[in-house]
């Protein structure tokens, strides 16, 4: 399973989930998969994708939120499966395309490619519903909303053949809309 | 949701009082927060007075500005308050996320490093709370005792009027006196 495969699978079965995907690769194939407005491109800011999809996900708790993570971008805010695992958000998925590397910057292997368990970190975290998964049936069978939940989805890279805009207030304010919520 | 601070039984101070209520009349209901020793006397005045704010602690705070901004999303009006140490953390979030897509919220500083530190380690970030902010395009004010409470409203109004953060420095001076 490439991670363009992994990413349309999440969006062509969370049609109505709001989708935040980590700068780089995982925001390029979540544009390319299916542009919609619910879908937050970050374009910086490395590590806080699963900070910002909790942040959405307290505020819209009948709104399901899925995160499109990276493995090398969630090493950097680890801090947040404990943020998580303290608080519980039942409406919060948080996939991490775990392809090994740091892909967009050049292909150097992540602490994963050695054995760094992620779905371990997160369980010890209090994330009961933490996964290592490899095929697209594994993962449609865990995206429904229920309970926190974080799925490592072992990934191979794939090239991304399409990028979002780099109009951040643009995204930001198609997003806030997308939710109901004109700026406050 | 809510995560109990430790509360100090006596009453608050004053600028403590007026951050809660500042915070509170400019319709915030999310405080994102790393804890601090003044920063103290905010989390317990809010536990006491103002059960409908919500306190979410962060590991880091990095990570606060990316849940506040999330909030945001959400169409929450959020703030953070942290410790200036803990601002040198915060660039990344603050200069790729926060500033870029003009999201705003309040930032509460609790000053180390100012007039009156005891811990020289702190000085350096100290010093370099207001030149970062203004080099990074975000506006500041220092927080007076007696008007804290006005400071803070009308600095919050002005982030979510502008949807742009602002931030209120509180000095030791104040924190401490």
């Amino acid at each position: 399973m490439t991670r363009l495969e992994a990413t349309r699978v999440i969006v062509n079965t969370c049609r109505e989930a709001a989708i935040v995907a980590s700068l780089g690769h995982p925001a390029y194939d979540l544009f390319a998969a299916g542009d919609r407005p619910r879908n937050f491109y970050t374009w910086g800011s490395m590590g806080l994708a699963s900070s910002i999809g909790l942040g959405v996900a307290l505020a819209q708790p009948d709104v399901h939120v899925v995160v499109l993570d990276g493995d090398g971008s969630l090493l950097m805010n680890l801090g947040s499966l404990a943020t998580i695992g303290l608080l519980q958000p039942s409406n919060l998925t948080v996939v991490v395309m775990d392809n090994e590397l740091y892909a967009t910057t050049g292909g150097q292997a992540t602490p994963t490619a050695s054995g760094a368990d992620l779905a371990a970190a997160a369980r010890a975290m209090r994330i009961e519903h933490a996964v290592t998964i490899r095929t697209e049936d594994e993962l449609i069978a865990r995206l429904k909303p229920r309970a926190p939940m974080f799925i490592v989805a072992k990934v191979s890279e794939s090239k991304p053949t399409a990028k979002p805009s780099l109009d951040y207030v643009g995204i930001k304010d198609r997003f806030m809309r997308a939710l109901g919520n004109p700026e406050c | 949701m809510t995560i109990p601070a430790k509360a100090p039984s006596a009453q608050p101070p004053g600028w403590a009082a007026g951050v809660c209520a500042g915070t509170f009349a400019a319709g915030i209901r999310d405080v994102v927060y790393v804890p601090d020793n003044p920063l103290s006397f905010v989390l317990a005045e809010f536990e006491r007075q103002y059960r409908a704010v919500r306190l979410i602690l962060a590991t880091r705070e990095e990570e606060a500005f990316g849940i506040a901004a999330g909030l945001y999303l959400g169409g929450r009006r959020p703030a953070v308050m942290l410790q200036s140490s803990g601002l040198g953390n915060s660039i990344n979030a603050l200069t790729t996320l926060v500033v870029p897509y003009q999201i705003p919220m309040l930032i509460v500083v609790s000053m180390r490093g100012d007039e009156g530190e005891w811990n020289p380690v702190q000085a350096p970030m100290g010093r370099a709370v207001r030149p970062i902010l203004d080099a990074i395009g975000i506006s500041h004010v220092t927080i007076d005792a007696a008007a804290a409470a006005e400071q803070v409203q009308l600095s919050a109004a002005a982030a979510f009027a502008s949807r742009m953060p602002t931030a209120c420095l509180v000095p030791r001076l104040v924190t401490t006196s």
